[in-house]
């Protein structure tokens, strides 16, 4: 049984900058899971292209089995000359792990990672190469699960310095805080989210550099699996539900959709019991159905899916107030929060069936276009860095 | 008695909500919680007209607009 992994990261921006200069990249390979963290010189635009470049080299190089040396050879001589200061400079940070659970650490000028496993911190050996004239940080480990890394920004450790802190927050106190924040939060997003309003707040939400924290955390495979809409021709539905209901145990079933979920129940001879409880407004109360984690209605609770999955990517705007709305108990928020918190690897099972109640002027928006709102779904959970496989019935 | 109304997209979308909330007032004020079992459905495949409501089986297409008057022919008048 090979891991996978949880990624999420969270930004600041300098303060009045609408631009970060630092840059994350999320990646698969066939067979591993790389975080890049990238921190150009300087803030705004300049920093941010910087920091892109370098994130996007080393990315697109790594992918395609380029050695570090190349990697690195390539980003010295494509970052363009700063004209204040004369260099082209960012640092970053690489942190590789395969599902055999070999993991390669590659840091130049970033503040250290933080390694915690088993509720410990683990020191991270220093092995100094040198790589035209770069010294550059390699360690190669293996993990196991429940191990959490993560990379940081400097912007993490000059929190509050000369305001709140003297010498800004020492990394020993960040470690520790993510250590004890470790404890309390599950999934990846949520401890990057409390290691970061930390630093927000001891820079008086007015931070002095851009602040980055990207975690990693060593879990389980997590498969969901999500069906909506019946299939266009009905003969496939009882095709479309087994292949739904396969997969290995400990898989997560979601039904968006009151027909799909009509379906799923005749097929498995399961009862569907629907609630009242319009918990908002907006949203169709959820259903229970034994076997499915999750019932909900079909459209409108996808297009609050969608818009909530894309505030996440979006990053800038995921504060402790978005997981609270995720802690919300309508149908949208928990499929949200499903697929952010519980999901490695998204099946989807779509039927391209047109509901002709749809097909009206009186309703608002083009609801018709189910295979439209399934598509921003795919997108907005691979840019989490999720796999997703869509079957079309 | 049991009443199931319809909350799938269309119909939440021609006003289920309300339809719930009136009725549940309208339950409540005629003290028939004994007698009428609201209960939520997904799609019952009449989407073009109203919203869906079965009383006994048997299917309505209401507004909210309605609602009250149909209360007190077909479920208060069959109780």
């Amino acid at each position: 049984m090979g891991v996978t992994v949880d990624v999420a990261y969270k930004s600041l921006n300098k303060f009045t900058e609408i631009l970060c200069g630092d840059k994350v990249e999320l990646l698969q390979t066939g067979d591993s899971n790389i975080m890049i963290l990238a921190d150009g010189m300087g803030s705004g635009v300049k920093a941010n292209i910087l920091a892109t470049l370098t994130s996007k080299i080393l990315g697109t190089m790594f992918l395609n089995g380029a050695t570090l040396e190349e990697c690195v050879e390539t980003i010295v001589e494509t970052l363009p000359v700063c004209q204040v200061r004369q260099v082209a400079y960012s640092t970053f940070s690489i942190l590789q792990v395969f599902h055999s659970g070999e993991a390669y650490l590659v840091e130049f000028d970033n503040p250290g990672c933080i390694f915690i496993r088993d509720g410990k911190l683990v020191p991270i050996p220093r092995n100094i190469r040198e790589i035209q004239n770069k010294k550059i940080n390699e360690y190669r480990f293996k993990v196991q699960k429940g191990d959490a890394l993560i990379l940081m920004s400097d912007g993490t450790i000059h929190a509050g310095v000369g305001q709140i802190l003297n010498f800004g927050w020492q990394w020993e106190d960040i470690a520790d805080y993510a250590l004890r924040q470790y404890r309390v939060t599950i999934s990846a997003a949520r401890l990057a989210a409390s290691i970061s309003r930390a630093c927000d707040e001891l820079y008086q939400f007015r931070p002095g550099d851009d602040t980055t924290v990207a975690v990693m955390r060593i879990i389980d495979q997590k498969p969901v699996h999500l069906m909506t809409g019946p299939a266009r021709n009905k003969d496939d539905d009882q095709n479309m539900v087994a292949q739904f209901m396969s997969g290995e145990e400990g898989t997560k079933r979601i039904v968006c959709g009151g027909t799909s979920a009509n379906i799923v129940s005749r097929v498995t001879g399961k009862r569907l019991n629907v609630s009242l409880d319009y918990q908002d407004p907006d949203i169709p109360p959820i259903a229970y159905m034994d076997g499915i984690e999750l019932v909900t209605e079909g459209v409108l609770t996808l297009n609050r899916v969608i818009q909530l999955l894309r505030t996440y990517v979006k990053n800038e705007t995921v504060t402790e107030d978005f997981f609270l709305e995720l802690d919300k108990p309508n149908g949208a928020s928990m499929v949200a929060k499903m697929l952010i918190e519980d999901c490695t690897e998204l099946e989807m099972y779509v039927g391209r069936a047109i509901n002709s109640a749809y097909q009206n002027p009186g309703i608002p928006f083009d609801l018709g276009i189910r295979q439209n709102l399934v598509e921003q779904l795919r997108k907005a959970v691979e840019d989490m860095g999720k796999k997703v496989t869509v079957h079309y019935y | 008695m049991r009443v199931t109304i319809c909350i799938g997209s269309a119909c939440h979308l021609k006003g289920s909500r309300e339809i719930i909330a009136q009725m549940q007032q309208l339950v409540k004020e005629n003290r028939l919680e004994e007698k009428v079992d609201l209960n939520g459905s997904f799609c019952s495949g009449n989407c073009v007209n109203g919203v869906c409501v079965t009383v006994d089986g048997e299917l309505y297409s209401l507004k909210p607009e309605n609602t009250k008057e149909f209360f007190e022919e077909h479920i208060m008048g069959r109780l």
